[in-house]
This record gives C-alpha cells, structure tokens and sequence, in this order.
C-alpha cells in the first residue's frame, strides 16, 4: 500500500462530510440542480400570479406566507390560494413523479425511447382509471390505487409479450407501442360503455389537463411520494450500479436483476400515480431526464435533476396552455406532445445502435 | 415480402379463393345491414333490398344502413390496399397507415381545410386529406431512414408513433379552441362510420377508382421489389420510379379512406398479412385477395362496435385498432420483424 498525501478523488467531485458519513458530490449536477430550483421557484411565483386577473408577485408571496406561517388574510387568498396553488401543486408533484419515472424506466432499458409513455405504462394507468370511473368499481379515493394497478399490468404485458430467449431493446419498444394502442383503444371503448356524466368526466381526465384538479389529486401524490422517499434514495444510488456492464456490475457484487426490477417498479409506481392525477400527459418521462442529463454532461441520468426538469415542464407547458389562447384553456398534454414528438423524431434521426443494449 | 412464401398460386385456386373471400364479403355486407340497436332480419334485408318499401325497416336500412356499410367497404379496401403497397414499397412488414402516422396527417389535413378555410364537402377537403397523407409519409419515411440502419421496423414504428401523438395534439388544439364544431371535429379524431351520407360514399368513389387503378398498374414491380432493389433494378424496372408511384397510390388510398371514415388503424396491417398467407407473394393475386378482405374486416369490426354496448356505438377504428394489435403482436415476435 503506498501512502498518499492527498486522498484519491474523482474529478468533477467534491466531498460533503456530515458527522461522520460523507457523501460524493457531483459539483456541476449540484449547480444545475441548485438553478433549477431557483428557475423552478419564480415559475411558480408567475404561475400564481398570471390567469384570468393579474395578481402583484408581492401579494403572491404574502399569501404564500400567511398559508405557512398564518399572518392576516390577503383579499386574493381566493384566487391565488384556492384556485391556483392546488393545480400547481398537481402539476408540480406529477412533473417531478414523470421525470423520476422516466429517469428510472431509461436507465434500466439504456435506451431513451423505452420511457413509460411510449411503452404503454400512461395508457394502462389510464385504461384502468376509465375502467373503474365507468363501470363504477372504485371510490374516488382509491382512483390513484386501481391507476397503479393498471401501469403495473401494462407493464407486465409488455414484458411476457416480448420476452422470447432474452429481451430485445426493439422488440421491447414495438410490443410496447402495440400494446399501449390496445389500451388506449380499450379506453376509448370503456368511455362508450359509461353514462354520459361519468364518460363526460373521464374524458375531461384523459384529455391531460390540470384545470380543475385540486388538493384531492395532489394529497395521494404526495403521499406516495413521501412513502417512496426511503426507496427514491436507495434507488438514486441503484441506478449508477445498473450503468456498468452486466459483467462489470455482477463482478462488483450487484445484484443485477433484482436492482433492474426493483427499478422498473418504482417507475412504474410513479409513472402511474402521475397519471391518476394529471392524466397521461404525454412525453415529459421521455424529455425530463435527457434534458437534465444534457444540463448536468454525467454519465448517468440526474435523479434530482429529472425531477426538477419534469416539474419545469409540466409548469411552463401548464402556463402557456392557460395563457397563449385565453380564454380558451388547451390541455397541458397539448403543450408537451407538440415539443415532446418532434424531440422523439430527433432521437430516431441520430440513433447510433440499432438496439441499444437489453432491458 | 423478404421473408413471404415464394409459394405460387394457380389461376383456378386463385379465382376459387377469391369467389370464396366475394362469397365472405357479401356475408359480411349481409351482416352490417341486418345488425344493430334494431335487428332486423335477413329475408327482411334482401327484400328491403330487392323491392324498397315503405316499411320502418326498409328506412332504416336505405337511409342509414346502407350508406354506412357503402362507406365501409370503401374505406376496407382503400385501407387494406394501401398496407399492401406500403408494406411492399418498404419491405417492411409493419408498414400500415394508420401506425406510420399517415391517416392522422390527412385527417389533420381535412380539420386544418375545415377550421382555416371553412371548406366543409367531401370533394373539398379530400385534397387537403391528399396533402396531409402525403406530406406526413415523406416525413415519418424521412426520419426513419435517418441515423445508421436505415428504415427499421422499431424506427418506423416509433417515428410513426412520434407524428401520430404531434398530429393528434394538433387535433385536439384545433378542436379545443375552436368550439363551434368539435362535434364535426371529434369525428376526425378516432375514425367511425356512423353518421355519414351517401352522398359521402358518392362523392368518394372516383378518388378510390385512380389509386386502385394506380396501384393495379404497378403489381408487378412489387413483386420485383420484394427479390430485393438490386434484383428489381436487373428485372429492369425503375426503382425509384415504383416507389413514388406507390406512395402516391397509397397516398391516395389513404386520403380517401380518411375523408370517407376517419383515421382508423391496423386494417391496413393485418390483411395484407391474411390475404399473403392465403394465396402467396404474388401481388396480382395478393392485391385483389387484400381488396375483398379489408372490407370483410372493417364491417365485422363495426358490427361488433354496434352490438358490444348497446344502444351507444364504439368506433369502428377502436375495434379495428383491438382485433389489429394481436397481429402487431405476433408478427413482431417472429424473428424476422426486429433482425430486420
């Protein structure tokens, strides 16, 4: 053993000593998350201040106050407190559920197109939730629960379906497309089947707007958001031991296909409670995490980064759809299919491999 | 196709086969008049048929059934057509309209002719539907063919997939922010055959005539194409020739299938498949055998979308788009599709 007078770091690194742990950190992917926060916290300031009337950002941030620290009423607490911030809320906590989703699903699959929209995991959420809206199966409260239920099952199609001798990153991705059409085919077909009020009220869901959601769409988000925490933080670690390759990672003790599952789970999970909530709004899984990754240049996908990136989208796309055409509102997934596509057609154009690894 | 049968089919097979698949046709035409929210009998059908009639049944089966199960066949061969020319120009077996993202441009042709230029017959907006096919098929060709590998089946698809969720969006913008006619909208969105005229189904049917004909005139060349481009070009045809002439027949095809019908997805897939394993990878057989099952398909697909809920209908292209994704299915697990 030679000695050295200073200790062996990774470039890019610095060292954060807490008592008596310490943790690596990732200098650039600390700023870009550092400024992505900041981005992320005036867009909510002019999210809240911009709609139908226009609120002053300082009696935005005195209503935010007294919310928190319970100070004398403002005369907008209506319009800012209980119109706007619950939608913020749902479109914050599903943005950053859709990037964790995607940045989980894109890692285990190395390949950014198997991100939960594009294989069927929105449309088997969204199946489910139709399902049990129309023929009356569940209560309102376990809406996100049955939503789980359905990504789950689509997810598990996908995979019987296109295991044959191994997985193929193609096949994987064609299946995927195959079955999310079905589903979303079977949900059109539920919607037929369901008294005009219901159907009217599950379309209005499937649309993938945020107009009328409310803290009773935010509240089971959030909750399992807290209650994945524990498995977000060992996950944030799991998914730079899955970036080897098989033999390097199996050689490190990684106990590879149990991490890949564990993984593709929680994707799942979270990729479907978003949708309980917001309604398939398409492709911010699929953008969030190439986005962020490009802002931090790291070799794996930013976990906090995905996250932040998604709520971003969510917010902005939120915004413009309120604002560009009022006073008609467009759906928020209007917004982000009309950048999300083109960005997937740009992924297809400079593909270097063919299959890009297996699944 | 590469990988089809080189099995040939004789003349007296191939026309046995064929009267069979006519004989299908007519049941199927039978059963799309006689099913619905009201049954009505076979005998009554023929004979509403044959001698007319004031009879309540007799009006529901010249005014509304009749029309519809017109525009039906119409669109079936239209579709199933196109699939067959698309997959041969491909040579790919996924290769299909409604997937690569085609019927969703011409069907964003007719809302764009509708929303921006208030153009609301048949016999205006088809050639917005012409433009709209045609221009998302060169794109979706054109990015699939980008980067190493070529026109894949997974880059078709997925590109296809990419132009079907922009053009959709696109759709729904156009239709949500202008309310005065999102029902007429609502229509180009997932593809039914109810609640269209006759007058529709006449106004449809010289369109359908030239890209049959167009396509009819190139069988050969398919079968040139699919031995390989090389091998085409010794057999002396041109090959870039054949493939414009293909995409503009199954341009046609699909523009008038949307105009008459909406988008509906995965016809166009599945029976070129059936009409192959049927007779061969003779195109001048496939493509009639194609033309009498596509039709077959899409009116049993509607019956079944009339009689599954009663009394609300589901759209034919949901019910086409769930008998269809089984066969994306199997034909993706065999090898051939991702080796490709």
């Amino acid at each position: 053993m030679t000695s050295l007078t200073r200790p062996v770091r990774p470039t890019g690194f610095s060292v954060l000593r807490v008592g008596r742990g310490s943790f690596l950190l990732h200098r650039r992917a600390t700023l870009v998350a550092v400024l992505l926060g900041a981005v992320l916290a005036v867009t909510a300031v002019v999210y809240l201040c911009v709609g139908e009337s226009f609120v002053g950002p300082t009696e935005v941030v005195r209503v935010l106050c007294s919310a928190v620290g319970g100070g004398q009423p403002s005369p907008d607490e209506f319009v800012v407190g209980t119109l706007r911030m619950p939608r913020l809320a749902v479109g914050l906590l599903a943005g950053a559920a859709f990037g964790i989703a995607g940045s989980f699903i894109q890692t285990v699959a190395r390949n950014p197109l198997a991100s939960p929209d594009v294989i069927g995991v929105t449309q088997g959420a969204g199946a489910a939730t139709v399902a049990a809206m129309t023929f009356g199966l569940a209560a309102p409260g376990t809406l996100p629960y049955v939503s789980i239920l359905g990504g789950l099952a689509a997810a598990a199609l996908v995979y019987v379906f296109a295991w044959r001798r191994g997985l193929h990153a193609a096949r994987f991705v064609l299946i995927g497309i195959g079955i999310s059409v079905a589903l979303g085919s079977l949900t059109q077909l539920f919607l037929t089947k369901g008294d005009f009020l219901v159907a009217q009220q599950a379309k209005v869901w499937l649309t993938g707007s945020l107009n009328g959601r409310g803290y009773d769409h935010a509240a089971p988000l959030a909750l399992i958001l807290l209650v994945l925490t524990p498995a977000l933080l060992w996950a944030a670690r799991a998914q730079r031991t899955v970036l080897f390759d098989d033999d390097t990672a199996t050689a490190q003790g990684v106990r590879l296909g149990r991490v890949r599952l564990c993984l593709t789970v929680l994707g799942v999970v979270l990729a479907s409670v978003a949708t309980a909530a917001a309604g398939p709004v398409d492709f911010v899984a699929l953008l969030a995490p190439q986005i962020a990754r490009r802002l931090t240049r790291t070799a794996h996908i930013p976990l906090v980064g995905s996250a932040l990136t998604g709520a971003l989208i969510v917010t902005v796309a939120d915004l413009l759809a309120r604002k560009l055409f009022s006073p008609i509102e467009l759906p928020v997934g209007v917004f982000t299919a009309v950048v999300g596509a083109p960005y997937l057609m740009w992924l297809i154009v400079r593909t270097r491999s063919r299959s890009g690894g297996t699944s | 196709m590469p990988r089809a049968t080189r099995r040939r089919i004789g003349p007296t097979a191939g026309s046995a086969l064929l009267l069979v698949l006519a004989g299908l046709l007519l049941l199927a035409v039978l059963l799309s008049l006689a099913a619905g929210s009201r049954q009505i009998a076979p005998s009554v059908v023929v004979d509403a048929l044959l001698h007319g009639g004031g009879s309540d049944d007799a009006q529901v089966i010249w005014s509304l059934r009749v029309p519809r199960t017109l525009i039906g066949v119409m669109a079936g061969v239209a579709l199933a057509v196109a699939g067959t020319v698309m997959q041969g120009i491909t040579r790919n077996p996924i290769a299909e309209p409604g997937i690569l993202g085609v019927s969703q441009g011409a069907s964003v042709g007719v809302v764009c002719a509708i929303a921006f230029l208030g153009v609301h017959s048949l016999n205006g907006y088809v050639w917005f539907a012409f433009a709209g096919a045609g221009i998302a098929a060169v794109a979706v060709y054109v990015i699939a063919s980008g980067g190493r590998g070529g026109a894949s089946p997974v880059k078709l698809a997925l590109a296809g997939t990419a132009m079907n969720a922009l053009l959709a969006s696109v759709v729904s913008g156009i239709a949500t922010t202008d309310a005065r006619a999102l029902d007429e909208f609502r229509f180009w969105h997932v593809g039914s055959l109810s609640g269209r005229s006759a007058e529709i189904a006449g106004q449809t049917w010289p369109f359908l005539l030239a890209g049959l004909l167009l396509v009819a005139a190139m069988a050969r060349g398919l079968d040139a194409l699919a031995l390989g481009e090389d091998v085409a070009k010794g057999l002396g045809h041109n090959v870039p020739l054949l493939r414009i002439l293909g995409g503009l027949g199954a341009t046609v095809l699909t523009g008038v299938a949307v105009a008459a019908a909406g988008p509906i997805a995965f016809t166009g897939l599945a029976v070129p498949h059936i009409a192959r394993a049927l007779v061969g990878a003779d195109h001048r057989w496939v493509l009639p055998a194609a033309a009498l099952l596509g039709p077959v398909m899409l009116l049993v697909a509607d019956v079944l979308g009339r009689v599954v809920f009663p009394p609300s209908e589901v759209p034919v292209a949901v019910m086409t788009a769930l008998l269809g994704v089984p066969f994306l299915i199997a034909l993706v697990r065999r090898k051939a599709v991702v080796a490709a």
